[in-house]
Formats: C-alpha cells, structure tokens, sequence
C-alpha cells in the first residue's frame, strides 16, 4: 500500500499530445479536454482486440482503492509502438496519462505509460522515451 | 372497357404510379449511375486492349504488410468532421450536416461497435494492417479488421447475374490488370459512411478503382466513386497504401467480440460497460469461465 498513491489532476492540468486512437466506436464517451495523471499497480494488461486495456490499482484521495481501466488500441498497432504485452506486467508499479470519461467512472484513452525505469510507451511516437527518460529512435 | 370499370381502372392506374414511379425513377437513376462507372470501367479496359495477360512470373511484388495512410480519411486531403470534397445531394448533404450536429451535442454512434465489417467503400479507409496476396486469376486483399478478405475476380468473368446479386459487405468485384495496375469495377454493396465524421452512402454505391505500387513502400488506389442517391458527381480520391517496417508484425486473426464491451445508449450515442459493472464481458471469462445467458428450465 506504501508503494501506491494516486494523483488526480483536473482539466487542463496536463499538457499531452494529441492522441488518434483508431477505434472501433466513437470517443464521444471521452473528455479530449481532460487529462488523468494516476500512479498505482498494474493488475491486468488486457492484450485484445479490438481494444487493448490496462487496469492499474490506485488508491484515490479517501484512501479507497479503485481499479482505473485505459483503453489501448489492438495488439498490432501497440506494436507498431513498440509496447509488447511483456513490458507491462501485473505487479508492476507505473504512471499512466490518459484522457477520461466525461461521466466520472475510473476510465480513460491512454496516454502514456511511465515504467519504474523511466521509460514511457506511448502510441503518440512524440512522447516515448527511453529508461531513464532519453530520447528514443522512433519508428 | 366498361363504363363501370373505368374507375376502378384510373384507381389501379394511380395506385400503379404511386406505387412504381418512384421506384422506376430510382432504378432509371440507378441504371445510369451504374452505367457511368461500368463505362468507365469497360473504357480503361478497351484501352487495355481487353487487359494483360497475368502469369506467375509477371504479377507485379506487392508482398508485405501495408496500411492506410491518413487515417481515416476517405478524401486523405479532408480531415474528418470537416466539410467534404464530396458532391452530395440535398438528402445526403441534411444527413452529413445532421451527424455533426449531433457529434457536437455529444451524440455519435458507429455501427462497427456491434462488431460489424465497416461494408465497402469504407473499407478502403480501415485502419491496421493490410496483405496483397497477387494471383494470375485472382487477387486478395486482406483487411486485418475482422479479418475481411475482398476478392477481386481477374478471370474474365463479370458481375454476380442480376437476378443472384444480393448486397454484401465487400461488395462485387472484377477487375483486369493494365500491365502493373489492377484496374477494378465494384457493385452490389450495403449501405453505409465513409467513416465517423464523414458522409454516408446508399446501396447504389458503387466504384471503378486503379490500384498500383507508385513506389517500393507506397501502394496507391485511384478511386472514383458512383453513387445516384448521395453524389450529385462523381467522387474521386486518391488514397494510398504505406509499408510496414515493424519486424517480426504479422496478420492474425482479429476477432471484434474477443472484447467489446461498448454499447449504444438511450439516445442513441457509445458508451462503455466497465470491468466490474453488469453486463461486462470479460475476455478471459469468454471462452471457460461462468456467466452467460442461462439455458430456461
């Protein structure tokens, strides 16, 4: 639990790149104009079509836990990203930026992933970066 | 005729118009439309000389995986939610303006979410990976999105006979090599859009399409687009194909209800059932685990 804590930012707190999700419905559900910053533990990496999703464990601001859900893009386009179902695995401690559902439910289109190493997987090839935080090649 | 049945006559008369005209008038409109584009079609091929002759050892390399390049723009040029390059009727132009409209209220809705194929020639403009798989007779071109093929006949044969020819996602096609370019005459589609953010089509669609390798990593198709109910013009748009360099990427099954938990609200918008909440498929419980509809006993 020690190892676990949870940030929440409002609106406009965040500046990410923008993000193009091919998707198989609408992302009417998501506020684009909103961001999530959240640190917690990766309880499932579900590596599907026609959506990949994370599910991190955070603990929100009264102390309870919340699972947050990110929906990804399928397998294929991941990897044309470079994040492989093996680079994120349930146990691991990571950040995750993404934009969230305008309802309020713990969901959200992901970002960014921050490992422990400081390396950042993301689709947006602008934001991926290396262990330690260095610049990577991108493809 | 007698003076009696002269009434009931004029009756069937009018109910005959009533009932025909319109369709007469759609068919005729149709005839045409159908006729511009397999005119076009049938020309290229006369400038072919009937077509080049494939064998194995002249079909050009279009080996590799590929994708749509320009997301999913049907007119690459025009940004989706942004007025068209299209020519659209006044029936068509109400319902294009109408879906922004709606997308600005917060109301969107795409009927790939009930895990359809996205139906032609949408299909042009699907997102992931492609595959060309180049035959003498025959050419395949392999949609990763569930997993489609489009089979495109170079055998000389022509259209499902009219009285077989029934709508189909892919539609209909056949088509005829002019030396390293697949020349392609498309019918018998189902309605559908270009894509969210961009005008739809009738089942009157239909296309003549120039596909060939420009350059080592880019496939190019030239695309005019015939359709009597939504285009006032033809519609051409040039959209193209770039190569995919991730290694060891390879097409696999892709199957839309391994997880969709995306549903269709009250007013018609997506929303999403959330892992946890009623209704959630979850996709590891899909194939072994509990839940599911209960048999009645």
């Amino acid at each position: 639990m020690k190892t676990m804590f949870a940030t929440l930012l409002g609106a406009a707190v965040l500046v990410v790149g923008a993000v193009h999700l091919s998707a198989h419905h609408s992302a009417i559900a998501y506020d684009r104009n909103a961001d999530v910053e959240l640190t917690g533990t990766i309880r499932e990496f579900q590596y599907t079509n026609p959506h990949s999703w994370l599910y991190v464990q955070v603990v929100d601001k009264t102390g309870q836990t919340v699972d947050w859900g990110f929906e990804a893009e399928g397998p294929s386009t991941l990897l044309r990203a470079g994040i492989k179902v093996s680079l994120l695995k349930p146990g691991e401690k990571v950040t995750v930026k993404g934009h969230p559902l305008k309802d309020g439910r713990p969901a959200a289109i992901l970002v960014s992933v921050t490992k422990a190493d400081g390396s950042v997987l993301s689709s947006d090839a602008a934001l991926r970066r290396g262990p330690g935080g260095k610049p990577i090649d991108t493809q | 005729m007698h003076v009696l049945l002269r009434p009931i006559a004029a009756g069937v008369a009018i109910i005959t118009v009533c009932l025909c005209v319109p369709r007469t008038v759609a068919a005729q409109e149709y005839e045409k439309w159908y006729k511009l584009s397999e005119q076009q079609f049938l020309e290229l091929k006369q400038k072919a000389r009937g077509g080049t002759k494939m064998t194995w050892d002249k079909l050009p390399d279009w080996t590799g995986v590929w994708t749509h390049d320009g997301g999913t723009r049907f007119d690459p040029k025009i940004p989706n939610y942004a007025p068209t390059s299209a020519k659209l009727t006044p029936e068509y132009r109400a319902k294009f303006e109408k879906k922004l409209a709606d997308q600005k209220q917060g109301v969107e809705w795409d009927h790939l979410s009930y895990c359809l194929p996205a139906g032609f020639p949408r299909w042009i403009t699907e997102p992931f990976l492609r595959e060309f798989i180049v035959r003498p007779e025959e050419v395949w071109w392999i949609n990763e999105q569930q997993s489609e093929v489009r089979r495109i006949y170079i055998d000389g044969r022509g259209h499902v006979p009219e009285d077989e020819a029934y709508a189909t996602w892919t539609g209909d096609s056949i088509g005829f090599w002019d030396g390293d370019t697949l020349v392609v005459h498309t019918i018998n589609n189902k309605e559908g859009q270009y894509n969210r953010g961009q005008p739809d089509y009738s089942d009157k669609v239909s296309t003549v399409e120039r596909i060939r390798k420009v350059s080592a990593d880019v496939i190019e198709d030239d695309i005019t687009v015939y359709d009597p109910l939504s285009l006032v013009e033809p519609w051409h748009v040039v959209n193209r194909y770039v190569r995919v360099k991730t290694p060891n990427l390879r097409i696999n099954m892709w199957s839309c209800e391994e997880n969709n938990n995306v549903i269709k609200t009250q007013d018609g918008s997506t929303q999403f059932i959330l892992k946890g909440e009623t209704g959630y498929k979850d996709p590891n419980a899909l194939i072994t685990g509990p839940g599911g509809t209960q048999a009645p006993k």
